[in-house]
């Protein structure tokens, strides 16, 4: 019990330690956390009838995301927001990760991969009053990583149906 | 308020290439096009794939206003107004699915999917079966039509049919809608629709999409990085490179695109080096669509608008995007994304990685996009800004008619791009199309190809 | 009197008893919480108005027999 909360506990110090590399800018940091075979995967939500739960979500492989990446293109991301001349993202956006409700849904034997789930709430403010709260949860498989631990998958579930935000140009 | 009269020259100068900001803020001319322009034009509803089954039905949208498209019982396909005859309650809350009723739930009356009222409670005890229920049943467009597989509605009965809409511009939505071996109607939509609120007109995207090949420093950040298919630039250029790049404009329609014309005896060069097997299906449908008779086999589509608010990219990432207004100054998109329905499954997901990555909110692409629309816009709609009308004298008398290209002769009004670079003719046939639609009082007075082919009869 | 009945989910076949007294079985089921596809059963005294197919609306339903 004992190891399972101290697991529990650097799990999510690990998630705080990315969300300030995220919230700093400090985005080569936060891209060596990311496994050289990453998935991150924000499908999108639908409107359905009571009970017909498995359409609720757009499909993993077969259908459209609003994120559907690899390390290749998250990599490729950071880069065009380094280029400085991103528009989208010049000036920059004030950005602040909060995450919380951190729950460890399964643990291989050898505590080498966990599956956690969490809860984010993401505050963005660019230019002047430009204002967008983002919140819903994630469910990221966590990987050993020598001392630490790298992001083997991260499934991004965000709250919203029309996303009511122009654009996408930050991390969840 | 400011003067509404006089849509030209007032507002739109074709003579100077001046167009005046308000129609872009104006809030009483948001209000009036919502009745003159969207109200009688042919709106883009959906894909008959997204509604293959009795019952089906996929809620959309036509201008401000939420619409069903669902297939009744007996298979026949219908676009609805999603609002109860009796208080207007939206008779359907869910984005998809299938149904045999559309219940109201505020004081329960129920429509089949053909729309008839079925269900009215306490017929007998309340209205003594006194009502005529067939005079209440869902509001139903005046006019539908099934373009290879898209499905497109009017609610105006007195409008041409969509054939005559679109007129010869029809060759640029096959690109999207045939095979890319050129077989007919071969598009797949792939599963999910992109919806997201920009914060500015809907004429933004509509005049971006409808061929603006001068915005390209908006998007050097992506150039830079990469995101094409094979893992450079924004896209393959090969073959443009030998291309003629067109404005294509029809006049009396309001359309207008870019497009590539191929020179007579091209082959086509290697693309989607990353992934041999992708690489071989392009091949292989490029061959194909070179050995199929008809003027599309020598055309690489772009960007191009279907008057008012479809956006077309016939190219990849193969998409028809939506602008559906919300207000003078919201817009909500609706992209659709699609496939060769015959493609081996890794074509597809190729694509599907590759379209996610270029458009949308999150595309690499598409998101420089929003940030200028959303400024442009907010920076129009003080009162000295509204003083000073936009320029769109960009190439202004260097359209022609009857272009042809080594034997391939394109529709319209055409701009030669292949020097210029940029044009804003598209922009000014849009606007000129716009006008006219503001100005007319009936669909007679918009139907000038038919006064011009009725004098010729004279 | 029972409580208010949740009609979403019952099946075809499934008999209700109506405010009216009538009992009825039910033919199809929409889903959608208020309305049911169902048949009159012979009632005693009323053989004639047996068999008629109707819309039921989920207030008429009192009680579902099973």
């Amino acid at each position: 019990m004992t190891d399972r909360l101290l697991l529990g506990l650097e799990i999510a110090q690990f998630f705080y330690a990315e969300a300030e590399f995220l919230d700093e800018r400090r985005y080569d940091e936060w891209l060596a956390l990311l496994a050289d075979d990453i998935r991150y995967w924000m499908p999108m939500r639908r409107n359905v009838k009571f009970g017909d739960t498995e359409r609720e979500f757009t499909r993993e492989t077969d259908d459209i995301a609003w994120f559907d990446e690899g390390k290749d293109t998250l990599t490729r991301r950071v880069r065009q927001i380094q280029t400085g001349i991103h528009w989208a993202e010049e000036p920059r956006s004030r950005i602040a990760h909060m995450v919380s409700n951190v729950q460890l849904l399964s643990v291989t034997p050898d505590e080498r991969e966990v599956l956690a789930k969490s809860r984010f709430l993401i505050y963005r403010n660019r230019a002047e009053t430009e204002t967008d709260i983002l919140v819903g949860k994630r469910e990221d498989t966590l990987r050993r990583d020598g001392d630490g631990w790298s992001i083997a998958r991260r499934k991004i579930v965000l709250d919203q149906n029309v996303l009511m935000t122009k654009n996408l140009t930050f991390f969840f | 308020m400011h003067r509404l009269s006089g849509y030209r020259p007032g507002l739109v100068d074709n003579a100077t290439g001046l167009i005046s900001r308000e129609i872009f803020v104006n809030e009483d001319i948001y209000a009036q096009e919502q009745e003159r322009v969207f109200a009688r034009s042919w709106l883009f509803v959906g894909h008959e794939s997204q509604i293959p089954n009795p019952g089906d039905f996929f809620l959309s949208r036509m201008g401000e206003e939420s619409v069903i498209l669902c297939r009744d019982r007996k298979g026949k396909i219908h676009v609805f107004l999603n609002s109860c005859r009796h208080r207007g309650m939206k008779v359907c809350r869910y984005d998809d699915g299938n149904t045999t009723v559309f219940t109201c739930p505020y004081h329960g009356w129920s429509f089949g999917t053909d729309g008839a009222l079925a269900g009215v409670p306490f017929f007998r005890e309340a209205y003594h079966s006194e009502l005529d229920r067939s005079k209440y049943g869902l509001i139903e467009v005046a006019q539908l039509c099934n373009y290879k597989g898209t499905i497109w509605a009017n609610w105006d009965a007195s409008a041409p049919s969509f054939h005559e809409y679109l007129g010869e511009f029809h060759r640029f939505l096959d690109l999207i809608l045939d095979g890319w071996d050129g077989r007919e109607g071969q598009a797949e939509l792939l599963g999910g629709v992109q919806k997201w609120i920009i914060p500015c007109n809907w004429k933004w995207p509509a005049e971006n999409f409808s061929g603006d090949t001068y915005h390209n420093i908006s998007h050097r950040s992506v150039d830079l990085v990469g995101a094409g298919p094979s893992g450079q630039s924004r896209r393959d250029y090969g073959e443009l490179n030998v291309a003629r790049k067109l404005h294509v404009t029809i006049p009396d329609r309001g359309h207008q695109t870019i497009t590539y014309a191929l020179p007579r005896d091209y082959q086509p060069q290697a693309a989607y080096q990353n992934s041999p097997e992708v690489a071989e299906y392009f091949r292989h449908c490029e061959e194909e669509r070179r050995r199929r008779p008809g003027a599309n086999s020598r055309l690489i589509g772009a960007p191009g608008e279907i008057f008012p608010n479809v956006a077309l990219l016939p190219r990849q990432p193969r998409t028809l995007a939506v602008w559906h207004p919300v207000s003078a100054h919201q817009t909500e998109v609706w992209r659709f994304f699609f496939v060769d329905r015959d493609a081996p499954r890794a074509v597809k997901n190729f694509l599907r990685d590759y379209y996610i990555r270029y458009s949308g909110p999150a595309g690499m692409t598409e998101q420089d996009d929003m940030e200028n629309w959303n400024y442009a816009h907010a920076a129009s709609r003080g009162v000295i800004a509204r003083r000073h009308p936009y320029t769109y004298e960009m190439g202004m008398g260097y359209a022609v008619e009857n272009y042809e290209f080594e034997g391939l002769r394109m529709p319209g009004r055409v701009v030669d791009l292949t020097k210029a670079q940029a044009s804003e003719e598209p922009m000014r046939n849009l606007y000129k199309r716009w006008a006219e639609f503001m100005e007319a009082d009936n669909w007679d007075d918009l139907m000038t190809w038919r006064h011009v082919s009725a004098q010729a009869a004279q | 009197m029972s409580g208010p009945v949740n009609i979403r989910t019952l099946a075809a076949g499934t008999r209700v008893v109506l405010a009216s007294g009538a009992e009825a079985e039910i033919v199809s089921n929409p889903h959608d919480g208020v309305w049911l596809f169902a048949r009159y059963l012979p009632a005693e005294g009323d053989p004639a108005g047996a068999g008629e197919e109707e819309m039921i609306f989920a207030q008429d339903v009192v009680e579902v027999r099973g």
